[in-house]
């Protein structure tokens, strides 16, 4: 390391930008609100935390939509005794049996820490998995089989401690 | 978490830390204003939730979550390309003030490197943590952490060298 000790002693001598006078000001005007609310959500919303669950919410919402689309479908032209059916109960009484179910995990991200907008809780690490799950069922008589496949979008948020 | 700090003593932290602070937010982001959102963000969040500075790492680590998730959210429509974006971000407007043709070869040099030597640098030159809270900031190893540092520094003087 001593072979960059003069190079070291430069950088150091190199200033930053420094910021301008009223980040000090907006600051003030956050902790000073943060103070006199300190559980009223004072601080900004954390967003990407927010936009987990809605993922997740959006991606519940496309599974249903796929499945109901996806058994309507596969009723065209309806066999004599099949009715379109929107659940995998209805599937099973119309003699459709599950068959399988196959999860490949195609992207998984550390999308790193969340800070919790107040003291409500710990620090926590956002794993967010992106999948792909394929539903089978079988009809045993027929020999017809329905397959749905549909994206699945997973965020985990693992508490951490640090020493 | 009790605060065992007076309203005013931030601004005395805030005003030692916040050029550098400024600096290290300058990674994810192209301009000083928006830098200073993230630093803001990040330090009113880790204020409200430490009041303590003790833990500069995890001071970092705030403001380099809070640029992530600025990130992520102008990038929402095309997630895929977000880690792209990262290597992409190219400084609009100088990042330091230098004071005479050398001190300005080096800062050009300095913004030469890729980020990942450039965050180490600026957290260890301009923030004086250690490897250790470099490694919490930056969710690397200490030994990652100090690796970059060196390798960032042998392509400082490389770069430099021409110069000299």
């Amino acid at each position: 390391m001593n072979d960059f000790s003069e190079l070291e002693a430069d950088l150091r001598k190199l200033r930053p930008v420094l910021p301008s006078a009223g980040l000090q000001h907006r600051i003030e005007s956050a902790l000073g609100a943060a103070t006199s609310l300190p559980t009223a959500g004072v601080l900004p919303k954390p967003r990407a935390r927010s936009n987990g669950w809605w993922s997740l919410g959006l991606g519940l919402t496309g599974v249903a939509a796929v499945l109901v689309l996806a058994l309507t479908f596969f009723d065209q032209p309806p066999p004599p005794q099949a009715i379109a059916s929107a659940t995998p109960k209805i599937a099973a009484a119309q003699g459709f049996q599950p068959v399988g179910l196959s999860q490949v995990v195609y992207s998984g991200r550390d999308e790193g820490l969340v800070f919790p907008p107040n003291d409500s809780g710990p620090l926590r690490r956002r794993l967010r998995y992106e999948t792909r799950e394929t539903m089978r069922w079988r009809n045993a008589q027929t020999g017809a089989s329905v397959r749905v496949t549909y994206p699945v979008e997973q965020v985990v948020l693992t508490p951490v401690s640090f020493q | 978490m009790e605060s065992n700090v007076s309203h005013e003593d931030w601004k005395t932290c805030f005003a030692q830390l916040a050029p550098a602070l400024l600096l290290f937010a300058r990674r994810w982001t192209n301009s000083r204003a928006d830098a200073e959102d993230v630093v803001q963000e990040a330090f009113v969040r880790f204020w409200r939730r430490q009041h303590s500075l003790e833990n500069r790492g995890l001071l970092y680590a705030a403001v380099r979550s809070a640029a992530l998730d600025r990130l992520r959210s102008e990038q929402r429509r095309n997630r895929r390309e977000a880690t792209a974006a990262l290597e992409q971000v190219d400084y609009c407007e100088p990042i330091f003030t230098p004071e005479d043709e050398g001190q300005g070869l080096l800062a050009a040099a300095v913004e030469r490197l890729p980020n990942e030597q450039r965050e180490v640098v600026f957290l260890k030159i301009w923030n004086e943590l250690t490897f250790a809270e470099i490694a919490v900031a930056l969710e690397i190893s200490p030994n990652t952490a100090a690796s970059r540092y060196r390798y960032a520094l042998g392509s400082l003087k490389k770069i430099l060298q021409p110069h000299e």
